[in-house]
């Protein structure tokens, strides 16, 4: 019983120096506190001498390169607006001007139709009243035609009822008279 | 007779167990001291546990050097890493502290990216992971205590006291709260350090177990373990981030406290 008492407990003393943690081993800390310490300051004097710089250098370049992108988007885009606001000044001024030219067009073809169409009136108008000048004309040769023969008529007439000559001057009175008589008469007549 | 039974049970227990392969999952937190210095009477060898700091230091650096060898408007994959590393602890800072915290970037990155690859290089075999040792980690719990306490005091002078004191609560109370308070926040450190510390050696101890078993079990037997040591790592990877992250979110939570005493 005690012999193997004894070798429990031998068993026991050899594990507890083989194992049990050996975190908890204070013969290893002094070394370890100092090198984590100096590791810990190399660490940070590295990176902040190198590492963080560089890539601050490198994100705020790409910062102010998106920066600038969008700024120079937004100009272009405001550039293009202007272009189109333009265009539409323009275009809406094209079409004005057409729209004018159109309109002048069409004035100037009436007023040209407006011409032809005086100027054909008047020419048909003066061919009318020359004609029917014309035709008065004609008109008063035959009617004095027809009035010297009525006076020859007349005075042959007379001559051979009455015996008596009439005088031209009396002959025409007399033509005259009926004349005008006839010419009373269509009046009423109509 | 009974004794001679038992000294041969006992010597046969022990020629047993020298035999067998021994199960040790302790064995890789095991601080071996590589090259012993002693300045003015004070052990400061290198062991292994500072080496592997040095070596995922040298890993961080080199990531991040090697990221921004020719840094590029347009980004490669290494210099997006880089600058994520950098906005993702500018963005706790931003969240915790304010804007006003941005001029303890520098200490706050530092923590971070050492506190990260010394928990993801440990993860290399037969690597040393140094943030398994609760004095690499209370080193750091030690000194954000030192440096918050330090920056409330400058900050506030002796104002800061009134920290201990919570507002809004009757006299009455103030003897059971005042202590409470004190106790807590002089318990940070302790949280701070044990919840590192423990979370890797206990994750390194479990993947210890695992592999143990899986050497020593015979093949129809070894695959189980086998499997579950490939998805614990991957765990353990991501519990390696957790915690770097942990870490610095508390160390930014206690800057705050220090800088608007709530």
């Amino acid at each position: 019983m005690i012999a193997i008492a004894h070798a429990a407990e031998g068993a026991a003393a050899g594990h507890a120096s083989s194992s049990g943690l050996p975190q908890f081993d204070v013969l290893n800390f002094s070394s370890q506190i100092f090198w984590t310490i100096v590791s810990f300051a190399v660490l940070l004097y590295l990176l902040t001498r190198f590492v963080i710089p560089a890539i601050n250098a490198i994100l705020d370049a790409r910062g102010k390169s998106i920066e600038d992108d969008l700024s120079q988007a937004k100009k272009a885009r405001e550039e293009a607006e202007k272009i189109l606001a333009n265009y539409h000044k323009e275009l809406g001024a094209a079409r004005q001007e057409a729209g004018k030219i159109l309109e002048q067009a069409r004035l100037e073809a009436s007023r040209l139709r407006e011409q032809v169409k005086s100027e054909l009136e008047q020419e048909s108008a003066k061919k009318k009243s020359a004609a029917l000048e014309e035709i008065e004309l004609a008109k008063q040769r035959v009617i004095e035609e027809i009035k010297g023969l009525a006076v020859d008529l007349a005075i042959d007439a007379t001559h051979k009822l009455i015996g008596k000559a009439v005088t031209k001057t009396d002959a025409n009175k007399m033509v005259e008279q009926v004349m005008t008589q006839l010419k009373d008469d269509q009046q009423r007549a109509h | 007779m009974t004794m001679l039974i038992a000294n041969a049970l006992a010597a046969g227990a022990a020629e047993a167990a020298e035999a067998a392969p021994k199960m040790d999952p302790l064995h890789h937190f095991q601080v071996i001291k590589v090259i012993p210095i002693s300045l003015f009477g004070i052990d400061v060898s290198i062991s292994n546990s500072v080496i592997w700091i040095w070596i995922a230091l040298g890993i961080a650096l080199g990531l991040l050097r090697y990221g921004l060898r020719a840094p590029q408007l347009v980004p490669g994959r290494m210099q997006s890493m880089a600058e994520a590393s950098l906005l993702f602890v500018r963005g706790i800072i931003n969240d915790t502290i304010g804007k006003e915290g941005q001029k303890f970037f520098p200490l706050i990155f530092s923590l971070f990216l050492f506190v990260l690859f010394c928990n993801v290089t440990g993860l290399i075999p037969g690597s040393f992971t140094p943030t398994s040792q609760l004095v690499v980690t209370g080193t750091f719990a030690v000194g954000v205590f030192i440096f918050s306490t330090g920056l409330g005091f400058y900050k506030h002078g002796t104002h800061y006291f009134k920290f201990f004191v919570p507002g809004g609560l009757p006299v009455l109370l103030l003897p059971l709260m005042v202590p409470i308070e004190i106790i807590s926040y002089l318990a940070r450190p302790v949280s701070l350090s044990v919840r590192l510390f423990a979370n890797m050696t206990a994750g390194h101890t479990v993947l210890g177990v695992l592999f143990f078993f899986t050497a020593t079990l015979p093949w129809f037997g070894a695959w189980l373990p086998f499997g579950f040591s490939v998805v614990f790592t991957a765990v353990e990877g991501f519990i390696g981030f957790i915690q770097a992250y942990i870490f610095t979110i508390l160390t930014c939570v206690y800057i705050n406290d220090a800088l608007h005493m709530h």
